[in-house]
């Protein structure tokens, strides 16, 4: 990159800050359990829309720190548990950045389940090791002291916020935005014209990375645009 | 004098050495021979240091981390929580109050903890109440139900329940809920221990009482019941900062190794636990033999148990035997007061090993994860919630499956550096105390209703 558009990209201006919020949650026990594979498709159908959420999403950040072989509640059950691979390969290979919304992310489970116990139809009523214990996230968004008007500023607090904020931004945006971006990105590209580096930020895997290496890889994008 | 004397001796304080024992692996003449120095622990319990202040923990979870727990605190500031337990000290929920009333006060939720009294009659029942609600067998007399209610109404009369939030943990506190009152004050049943199979009759009894919270929390879904409120989940967790977890210098690590005369230049494996069946030690020891025909390691097995309780000490017996005249096994019966020794022997040990045939949750496999080691445990009660196979530790189901898996770590280094280093993060994301702070703040904020949950796609 030229010296001169770095220097541009240095001082330009956002036309709106960035607010960097962090979010925290408390899990409620929920009334759904399953004991095979068959439970597990009629409790996924009926199960409230938070217990998706964090099976899915919110489970990823409690075990970001696992860099390959955890994908989502659901898969990781279907191999500990019921020992059916097959169905826990498919279910791993579920990636929670392709879903917009809840709705469509349970019927790709459904789907995949059903799928799997027409093929396997003996799998559906053998008892699991131990049962699914279906839960739901409460989620409180927190705000943090950390606003960004330029990428300087943007960099910063990409430094100092906790990986919450950073799932919370990167990850979950996903839900809110119904865009297959993230409130960086979107941000980058939005506010700042920075549509490239908007783009590389948005295409860190998340499943073969913690969320230190994700804060890192931004870091990264930005400090190579920063020059 | 056999081993076995000389241990009880020491234990109850009538013997010439500091405290604690080294137990060889056998109660033999000849095994004497092998005198052991013995180790430097106090005959009385040390007193307890100062609890930790919120910024201590911020080289361990970091300040943003921080930053989130007292802004989630705003929304309760100047609230009042009243926590009520059976005891003031011992026992794993005095332990955790002892840590997390103070964190509350200093985020300024004017949080009190009060302890129920009753005679001897009330905590027999509730003892056999406690036993019988994890599965065993208790007759709910018309005179258990009337020592129970009537202490009940002694300690309703003499507390005061003015307060926002009003917190009973476990089953002794749990009928006070009658002063519930309509216009003030959230009700919350902390229940400690697992209800999946309870007693019917004792859960029938106490069932009509918890139905009146306005919230209850287990340990693990597993262990919950369907109640008229909502549940929660509330790991337990660790302190970082206690004498059980924080770091040690290595110097010390070294010292009380050299006490106990354990070779560092060696593999150690080693499970800490209570002589009890249901932790397995013999099987422990088994497995260790297996192993030993293709890797050359010690196993020490620690814990306490067998000076007070009967039962405890016919389990040590049983280990010892089992041990036969192996050097490497290292048999420790150590007081109540030695969690900086136990700190010292987990930091120095190659695998940890839990082997429970039931547990609760399983704090020492917390415990053994948070100093970043490789866990080979048993998969039962809450273990499983902590151990994810082979990615934060692995899980085993027999003897063999033990043996093979100390073999096959003690030759794998590096795979088991890796799971010991996610066994870390898994505990630093969710089972620190600082974690069940926020927590409490998160519950608090929903029973009040200072702020609302937000869906998912609302954010």
């Amino acid at each position: 990159m030229a010296t001169a558009e770095m220097n541009a990209i240095v001082h330009r201006q956002a036309r709106a800050p960035f607010h960097f919020q962090s979010a925290a949650h408390l899990i409620r026990i929920g009334r759904e359990k399953a004991n095979n594979l068959s439970e597990l498709l009629e409790a996924l159908k009926v199960c409230p829309d938070g217990s998706i959420f964090q099976h899915t999403f919110q489970t990823l950040r409690e075990h970001h720190f696992i860099r390959e072989g955890f994908s989502n509640d659901f898969a990781h059950w279907a191999f500990a548990a019921c020992n059916e691979v097959g169905l826990a390969e498919r279910l791993a290979g579920i990636d929670v950045r392709e879903f917009m919304s809840i709705a469509a992310l349970r019927q790709r489970l459904v789907d995949i389940i059903e799928t799997y116990l027409q093929q396997n139809p003996r799998a559906r009523e053998r008892v699991a090791f131990e049962p699914f214990y279906f839960s739901a996230s409460e989620v409180i968004v927190i705000p943090t002291p950390f606003v960004a008007q330029d990428l300087a500023e943007f960099a910063d607090g990409i430094r100092h916020v906790s990986l919450a904020s950073i799932h919370f931004h990167f990850i979950d945006a996903r839900l809110r935005l119904k865009l297959d971006s993230n409130d960086f990105s979107l941000w980058l590209e939005h506010e700042l014209d920075l549509g490239r580096l908007a783009d590389h930020i948005n295409r860190i895997d998340i499943y073969t990375s913690t969320l230190h290496d994700v804060r890192r890889a931004i870091l990264r994008f930005v400090q190579s645009a920063l020059g | 004098m056999s081993d076995g004397q000389r241990m009880q001796d020491t234990m109850t304080g009538n013997g010439p050495v500091e405290g604690g024992s080294v137990v060889s692996a056998s109660a033999t003449p000849e095994i004497e021979r092998r005198q052991r120095p013995r180790p430097k622990i106090s005959s009385t319990p040390p007193a307890p240091p100062p609890p930790p202040r919120l910024d201590d923990y911020a080289s361990i979870i970091g300040q943003p981390e921080l930053d989130d727990l007292r802004f989630l605190a705003q929304y309760v500031r100047c609230k009042t929580v009243k926590m009520v337990n059976s005891t003031a000290v011992g026992g794993g929920v005095a332990e955790m109050l002892n840590r997390l009333v103070p964190l509350m006060n200093e985020l300024e939720v004017v949080t009190r903890w009060e302890v129920i009294t009753g005679g001897n009659d009330f905590f027999e029942v509730t003892k056999g109440f406690h036993n019988a609600l994890q599965g065993g067998e208790y007759s709910v007399t018309q005179a258990v139900k009337d020592i129970f209610l009537s202490y009940t109404e002694q300690n309703r009369q003499r507390m005061d329940f003015s307060e926002d939030v009003l917190v009973m943990h476990d089953p002794q506190p749990a009928a006070l809920i009658r002063s519930k009152r309509s216009d003030h004050g959230r009700w919350v049943w902390r229940c400690h221990i697992d209800l999946s199979n309870p007693s019917p009759e004792v859960w029938g009894f106490l069932r009509p009482f918890v139905d009146q919270y306005d919230a209850a929390i287990f340990s693990s879904p597993a262990f919950s019941r369907q109640l008229a409120c909502p549940q929660y989940l509330f790991y337990p967790c660790i302190d970082p900062l206690s004498e059980k977890n924080k770091d040690l210098e290595e110097s010390f690590v070294q010292k009380v190794c050299d006490d106990f005369t354990i070779d560092r230049s060696r593999p150690i494996v080693t499970q800490i636990s209570r002589f009890d069946r249901l932790k397995d030690p013999v099987g422990v020891i088994q497995a260790y033999k297996l192993a030993r025909k293709y890797v050359d390691c010690q196993l020490v097995l620690a814990g306490g148990g067998a000076t007070d309780d009967p039962e405890g000490a016919a389990v040590l017996q049983e280990v010892m035997e089992e041990a036969d005249d192996d050097p490497d096994i290292i048999i420790l019966n150590l007081p109540a007061w030695s969690a900086i020794e136990i700190n010292a022997l987990q930091r120095a040990s190659t695998l940890i090993i839990q082997k429970s045939l039931k547990e609760g949750f399983g704090l020492t496999v917390t415990e053994g994860l948070w100093k970043g080691k490789p866990v080979i445990a048993g998969a039962v009660g809450g273990i499983p919630t902590q151990v994810i196979h082979k990615l934060t530790g692995v899980l085993v189901h027999s003897v063999e499956g033990c043996a093979y898996q100390i073999r096959y770590l003690l030759t794998h280094p590096d795979y088991a550096a890796q799971l010991g280093r996610n066994g870390r993060e898994h505990v630093k994301e969710n089972f620190l105390m600082t974690t069940n702070v926020k927590r409490w703040l998160l519950l608090l904020q929903i029973l009040l209703g200072t702020t609302k949950p937000h869906p998912p796609e609302q954010g």
